[in-house]
């Protein structure tokens, strides 16, 4: 109840700073729509050349970059500001501040994950639906509500599964400060914004079992246009779970070295 | 201390520039991890549409390019774009923001030194981070390159002209600092504009209809593409010629924005107090 | 009743630095091959602190003052020894442990930049787990002891460093710990804040009993806070005890100052001086004389006969001018 009641006041707060600035409203506004009008420009740019590329055609891709819209907003809701006021420029660890943060009686992981939110991501995450929703109209296949389902799971499980990736890369940040790794983390993330079958065998590979940005779009996108099979979903989960434990026994490990190492 | 401003600062000073140069590369290295994550994220969406292009190219050609021709296309993007790239913004609309000016007013040394000297000093890092990528990548993706000596020949000039053109593009909108805080708006559309029309989403022959008009008359494609282009072969001799010409002139038009906003500035500034 | 005391036995921590070197070939060679330095930082200390005390952790730059502070409040593992803050370990970091001690630095602030300080401690209030009814009793002592009712709708950004320092300040105490830990709290404030702070420490202390560590570069802070100082240089403890004692000690010598009536014109160059006695400094007619402590009185009367002096004052050596003697032959 407790941290319940914690999380609202996080909240809260970050609502009070978001909304201390007036002008970062329209500029948001205008990177939100810049983001969207490029993302769709850039897939429309590709299918005017060609029809389909392995497999998938313009709505399905325009579909994935709805996913990856979503996704990048759920990110930027919560954990990515709140990993990033830990691990980013200017970030706790960059300023000297962690200690501030360690000497609280609360669990640093929580406080690292839920510490600092963008409530303005909820818009991005409305227009990132929007394109989904336009992508599977465009589709036409009466959607059965059994993929909606799996869609929503996959795409939570993504969730999860893009929590424990950036929280392993912010892990890293105990190892070396200086180290903008949330940031390296951005670049491989954008690579999810095509589906995984554009790239080659390799990547592909990196891109599902190294760091699982792939999956994240992926594998809800395939839910909805029905590709995605009931084994790959609890695939999805069970790596979820897997790299939830992993990533945060990382986090824990590199928070006692950084004490031991720092002075 | 006489703060008239607006009286024309030592060019000159070849010495402490060097000086300059050489101390900002000592300080660069030492932050090497950070930059070097800058020049990973500055590659990763060339990289993204290399493998795109490449695989929707397969076997046959789009556009008449062919898949080695994307992979030669796109390794030299990711160098031209870093040779390119400015920084001004972060440097000058600091500078300005931060009430920093005064103290580079003071030195006998143009300011202009200090951004050139970062300018350089930060390509030099980031090359040495993008180079051995960049051959690893050639190694691995095979790259077709057709360029004849007229083409390597126009591709020097093409170059600077395109580091000239950006880099005083960036400035002069950086100097918009002195009349308002934040010019964040502009430039987060200037760099979506360069993301579309420079060359990066598509080389801009495969640009559809509008686009690839508004790209050849707007200077974006001749801050990155149109190198990339002239050494890939893509360019033929009329082609070349409209392009350096059209270069020239959004140069020409940079260059007198700078001047102008420059002198502007600093009468405002002097004027209100930094 | 948990005893709010610190006891600290053999305290050390050694970390590893990279070694930077100038120059053009150096960074070049630094760009593939790095090397490292062992630093001491904090070599065997021992101290034992009782609960209500005050007591100023003084030394130069460097000497291992925050890096010990850190250790207290479990922010770092040593490398070796003990030490117990009211009863815990303090690296174990037990949550229970952590709402007991406060933190307050003076370079560094722990409020939220944009929104007035009544949010911070909203938020703070919840994390220590605050019940409401005396949270807000505690914040209203707080505010009326600080004197700091307008400020709570400001938002921070918008304060002045006295005033930011207000802020952490009853961040530091809004929960109540019985033990603080404050490293550099005036540093940067103007004269009239600093005292107002320091008024304020020692009657909060006197009121609460809570335990203050204090670190300072500001010997008025400490000449005015702490009847016992710990002097660290160069990660090992040096002096432990009353600050008076440690002049005493080091500087065993009086300061007598002697303005010279005009009477004769020439009597600033003439003068005779008792064996063991010197001269310090001298212009015009205004001499400093350094006097043994013991033959102060003695040489005081004497100078008063065969002198003709306007004016004499006896002073204790500045205590800026003992600690810098002791920093610089890194010795008591």
């Amino acid at each position: 109840m407790h941290y319940v009641r914690l999380i609202g006041l996080f909240a809260r707060t970050s609502f009070q700073e978001e909304a201390a600035y007036r002008a970062n409203f329209i500029l948001n506004l205008m990177y939100s729509l810049l983001n969207l009008g490029t993302g769709v420009l850039g897939v429309a740019v590709l299918f005017n050349q060609i029809q389909t590329l392995n497999g998938w055609d313009f709505n399905g891709t325009l579909a994935l970059l709805g996913v990856y819209l979503t996704a990048g907003a759920l990110r930027n809701l919560v954990f990515g500001p709140s990993l990033d006021a830990l691990a980013g420029m200017d970030g706790e660890v960059w300023s000297g501040r962690l200690d501030f943060t360690l000497i609280r009686p609360v669990d640093t992981q929580f406080w690292a994950s839920f510490r600092k939110w963008r409530l303005f991501s909820l818009f991005d995450m409305a227009l990132g639906l929007g394109v989904l929703g336009v992508a599977t109209a465009r589709i036409g296949a009466g959607l059965a509500p059994e993929h909606w389902l799996a869609f929503l799971i996959a795409l939570m499980a993504g969730g999860a599964i893009l929590y424990a990736v950036l929280l392993a890369f912010t892990a890293l940040v105990f190892w070396g400060p200086g180290v903008l790794f949330t940031w390296v983390f951005d670049g491989v993330f954008q690579m999810a914004r095509y589906p995984l079958g554009l790239y080659p065998g390799w990547l592909r590979l990196v891109l599902t079992w190294v760091i699982p940005v792939g999956i994240i779009t992926t594998v809800p996108a395939g839910a909805l246009t029905g590709v995605t099979s009931a084994a790959m979903l609890a695939g999805m989960i069970a790596l979820a779970v897997v790299l939830i434990i992993a990533s945060s026994a990382l986090f824990r490990f590199g928070l006692s070295h950084y004490k031991s190492a720092s002075s | 201390m006489n703060s008239d401003f607006s009286q024309p600062h030592r060019v000159g000073n070849l010495r402490g520039g060097v000086a300059l140069v050489k101390a900002t590369w000592a300080s660069w290295v030492q932050y090497r991890s950070f930059f070097f994550i800058l020049a990973f994220g500055w590659m990763i969406q060339p990289l993204i549409y290399l493998l795109v292009w490449t695989t929707a190219a397969g076997g046959k050609t789009i556009g008449g390019i062919s898949r080695g021709e994307f992979v030669a296309y796109y390794l030299v993007l990711i160098l031209v774009n870093q040779i390119t790239y400015s920084q001004a913004n972060w440097t000058v609309g600091d500078l300005v923001r931060y009430g920093q000016m005064n103290r580079l007013l003071i030195r006998p040394l143009s300011p202009f030194y200090e951004n050139l000297s970062s300018e350089m000093a930060g390509k030099v890092v980031y090359m040495i981070f993008d180079l051995p990528i960049v051959l690893i990548l050639a190694l691995i993706m095979r790259p077709e390159m057709h360029a004849s000596l007229r083409d390597l020949l126009a591709f020097i000039p093409a170059l600077l002209l395109a580091w000239a053109l950006r880099f005083f593009w960036g400035y002069w909108l950086a100097l918009l600092a002195f009349w308002a805080t934040r010019a964040d708006a502009l430039l987060a559309l200037q760099d979506s504009l360069v993301f579309l029309l420079a060359g990066q989403v598509a080389p801009v022959g495969l640009l559809p209809g509008l686009l690839r008009t508004a790209a050849e008359i707007l200077p974006f494609r001749y801050m990155v593409g149109f190198p990339v282009e002239v050494l890939t072969g893509q360019v033929e001799t009329t082609g070349l010629i409209m392009g350096f010409a059209v270069q020239a002139v959004w140069l020409a038009l940079a260059l007198t924005l700078t001047a102008l906003l420059w002198r502007l500035g600093l009468r405002r500034y002097s004027a209100v107090g930094g | 009743m948990i005893e709010a005391q610190i006891t600290v036995q053999g305290l050390s921590k050694t970390y590893r630095v990279p070694v930077r070197t100038e120059g053009l070939r150096a960074s070049l060679k630094s760009l593939v091959k790095r090397a490292y330095d062992n630093v001491h930082a904090v070599q065997n200390v021992s101290f034992s602190i009782r609960s209500g005390e005050i007591v100023g952790l003084i030394g130069p730059n460097g000497a291992g003052k925050t890096t010990t502070l850190k250790m207290l409040t479990g922010l770092l593992h040593p490398t070796g020894g003990q030490a117990r803050v009211a009863g815990f370990i303090p690296w174990q970091r037990k949550n229970a442990y952590l709402q007991r001690i406060s933190m307050v630095m003076g370079n560094k602030s722990q409020m939220i930049w944009d929104i007035p300080p009544m949010d911070s401690f909203r938020v703070l209030g919840e994390i220590y787990s605050v019940p409401s009814s005396l949270f807000k009793q505690t914040l209203e002592e707080l505010i009326e002891l600080l004197d700091m009712q307008e400020l709570l709708t400001k938002p921070v950004r918008n304060l002045s460093m006295g005033e930011r320092m207000k802020c952490e300040l009853v961040a530091g105490l809004l929960y109540r710990p019985v033990v603080m830990f404050l490293d550099e709290p005036t540093l940067g404030l103007d004269v009239s804040m600093q005292l107002r702070l320091r008024r304020f420490l020692a009657e909060y202390n006197r009121k609460s009993g809570v335990t203050i560590l204090l670190t300072s570069h500001y010997m008025a802070d400490v000449m005015a806070l702490c009847p016992r100082v710990i002097l660290i240089h160069q990660g090992k403890l040096l002096y432990d005890g009353e600050l008076g004692s440690l002049a005493q000690k080091m500087a065993p010598f009086k300061l007598v100052r002697i303005t010279l009536g005009a009477e004769n014109g020439s009597s600033s160059r003439d003068v005779s001086l008792p064996p063991g006695v010197e001269i310090t400094n001298r212009e015009n007619n205004l001499l400093t004389l350094r006097v043994g402590r013991a033959e102060a009185p003695a040489v005081t009367a004497q100078l008063l006969q065969t002198l003709p002096v306007a004016d004499l004052t006896v002073e204790d050596p500045p205590i800026e001018a003992v600690i810098d003697q002791v920093y610089t032959e890194g010795g008591v």
